[in-house]
């Protein structure tokens, strides 16, 4: 009775309509190559100040299942991938296009997403409250263990595991400016009242994330998109083409599902990794990468479970899944909301409508990709100078209306060309943002654990919970070394593979 | 487009983390530690950040070291000196804009940066120039104050 009356809220016209402009305007965003989720979500947060928590949760939701969805438009169309998330699809989408199947691979890419996507979503109902009950448990040291373990998912997150290293060891230090979250005392504030309360969070994922890619975009506007595909016609696969990707299509979503829940992985691992189970097992291997349906069936089914299997920790355990989750997670405090096991307790209305709102988006992202498939060619003819001169806009005004002063604006801009330098040099400014969540949360609990246990670091390592997280951390630290190593004997051992 | 070599950016940017670190080390010195009696004041993990910061700053000083002998050396394209000009005449108009928004207002602040913006971002078309900047700021000064009651000033 509880959960049908929690429900009952999104289903009013105002929010259905908050959810469904939100996945529009993720798709798009999704859809223009350079601009991903991760920016839709972070430049749109500042919009659901003046919603209640589900309407602009949900709307943030909209943004990054739609996000995460439109990426394969310009992946088929364009052969370049809207998001990372959607780099395989190019495979096997840009051939069909190039076969004047264009319409097809996107209705393929949508029937996928929305499959992916709805699997995933019940999973999330069904495990994550199971989940937050058992972290209900923790005390300072399992939520210090976890929050090291969260952590870790900056190692996997970087190409280059020093310089991700680097960039979550400066994001907490950076975490560290304003007043001392136990004793008071003001740390690197210079004297200057507005960074009492250390960086404005939004300002600063505004800048990482939107504006260091307005950066990005100024190096590229000489470049132009001469080989779009303009003719798109069609959008039904065939029985047989739908029979054909069953199987894909099924173990797409599992992985996606499963990828997702694991902290630190993401869409765009979750696609490359079914894509290559799909070719695997299949019976015509031969035909993948040159066009061949199943293979969009596979990338985009799990890219798309990724996105509501990545709130399952976000929910359960306050700890993102990855980077836009990371986002979402400044979402949800700026509506005074802290993620993790408390919430099901103190909020469960928030929860069931996040629950609810996961699947409403996944409906509304198959209703408007199925409608705007033979648009899709024209929205990736946007102006570029005027989308780019837009978003500067977006992101001051986004920024201003949190704290409406001027120093968040200058954070805005100092962390946008921050997140222009990182992503020039290497460094990772997903691993950056993801420090600047965590690193309160680990600094508190592991201080206030060794206040509590008077100095000893024994207590940390004591318990079964903590010792989980912690053989996590290290598994987790090790993983790229592991793995790379493997790599090195496989080739090695058959250097013509 | 040019390239550098990734190797030496590394030692370069390895060099400025550990100025940085120093830095950060000077003034974590100044920060009280209140009345707590324990390891775990104010302080202590800033002190564990910038000390693992100067320890992976030294490593990727060394790594870049021992690439020299490596074969193939690794670059990363970086904008011609054209695009680099451009790129900080528009991070000057985005802080003179940060520090007009609020004394001199929303409209006129970003009607100035639309013009000075779309002229960097290398937009000719005289009927863009005075439409496109109009427009916007209008609509969304209108969007984010009557829909979404957002102050602007």
């Amino acid at each position: 009775m509880d959960t049908l009356s929690y429900l009952a809220p999104l289903f009013h016209v105002d929010v259905l309509w908050t959810i469904a402009m939100g996945t529009l305007g993720g798709l798009v965003i999704g859809a223009l190559p350079g601009l991903t989720a991760t920016m839709g979500v972070a430049l749109l947060i500042p919009l659901t100040f003046s919603m209640t928590p589900v309407m602009g949760l949900n709307m943030l939701i909209g943004i990054y299942i739609g996000g995460i969805y439109g990426g394969c438009v310009s992946s088929i169309l364009l052969r370049t991938p809207g998001t990372p998330a959607s780099a395989a699809t190019v495979l096997d989408g840009y051939p069909l296009a190039q076969k004047g199947q264009a319409g097809k691979a996107l209705g393929m890419a949508t029937i996928a997403s929305t499959i992916g996507g709805l699997i995933a979503a019940v999973v999330l109902a069904t495990l994550a409250p199971q989940l937050a009950s058992v972290a209900l448990e923790f005390g300072a040291p399992e939520y210090f263990a976890l929050a090291l373990f969260g952590l870790t998912i900056i190692a996997s997150l970087s190409g280059d595991i020093l310089k991700g290293a680097i960039s979550g060891l400066l994001g907490i230090l950076i975490s560290c400016v304003g007043a001392d979250p136990i004793s008071g005392v003001m740390r690197y504030t210079f004297g200057i009242n507005g960074f009492a309360s250390g960086f404005a969070f939004t300002p600063a994922l505004i800048g990482l994330f939107a504006l260091s890619e307005v950066f990005t975009q100024l190096e590229r506007l000489t470049v132009k998109d001469d080989n779009i595909i303009a003719h798109v016609s069609g959008r039904w696969p065939t029985l047989q083409e739908m029979k054909e990707s069953t199987s894909a299509l099924i173990r797409g979503s599992i992985i996606g599902t499963f990828i997702g829940i694991v902290p630190g992985t993401g869409s765009g691992t979750a696609s490359w990794i079914s894509y290559n189970e799909a070719r695997r097992t299949s019976k015509t291997p031969e035909k993948f990468g040159t066009g061949y349906i199943p293979g969009v069936a596979a990338t985009e089914s799990a890219n798309n479970a990724v996105c509501a299997a990545a709130l399952i920790p976000l929910l359960a355990l306050g700890v993102p899944g990855d980077v836009v989750t990371a986002v979402l997670m400044g979402g949800l405090m700026i509506q005074g909301l802290a993620p993790g096991p408390m919430l099901f307790q103190t909020n469960p209305d928030v929860v069931v409508g996040i629950f609810g709102g996961t699947f409403i988006a996944t409906i509304f992202m198959f209703i408007f990709g199925m409608a705007l498939i033979p648009l899709f060619s024209k929205i990736l003819k946007v102006p570029r100078r005027m989308l780019t001169i837009s978003i500067v806009i977006f992101c001051f005004i986004g920024s201003f209306s949190i704290n409406l002063n001027q120093v968040d604006l200058l954070t805005m801009v100092g962390f946008g060309v921050l997140g222009w330098g990182m992503q020039k040099y290497g460094f990772s400014q997903a691993a950056l943002c993801i420090a600047l969540i965590l690193g309160p949360m680990m600094e508190s609990n592991l201080r206030r654990g060794l206040l509590q246990t008077g100095d000893n670091v024994i207590e940390f390592v004591s318990g079964p919970i903590t010792l989980l997280f912690i053989g996590l951390t290290i598994l987790s630290l090790a993983w790229p070394f592991i793995s790379q190593a493997r790599l090195k004997s496989k080739r090695t051992a058959n250097p013509t593979e | 487009m040019t390239t550098v070599s990734e190797r030496k950016s590394d030692m370069w940017i390895g060099g400025g983390l550990l100025i940085f670190c120093a830095i950060s080390a000077w003034l974590t010195l100044s920060i009280k530690q209140g009345m707590i009696n324990s390891v775990a004041g104010p302080s202590m993990v800033p002190w564990i950040m910038i000390g693992g910061t100067a320890i992976l700053a030294l490593m990727m000083i060394f790594r870049a070291k021992a690439a020299e002998q490596g074969k193939e050396e690794k670059t990363i394209s970086m904008p011609d000196v054209r695009t680099l000009v451009i790129m900080l005449a528009f991070v000057l108009l985005l802080i003179a804009y940060a520090l007009a928004f609020y004394p001199i207002g929303y409209i006129p602040a970003t009607l100035v940066t639309f013009f000075v913006g779309l002229w960097l971002l290398g937009e000719r078309r005289w009927l863009v120039f005075v439409l496109f900047p109009a427009i916007m700021t209008c609509a969304v000064y209108f969007g984010f104050t009557e829909l979404l009651s957002v102050w602007l000033p």
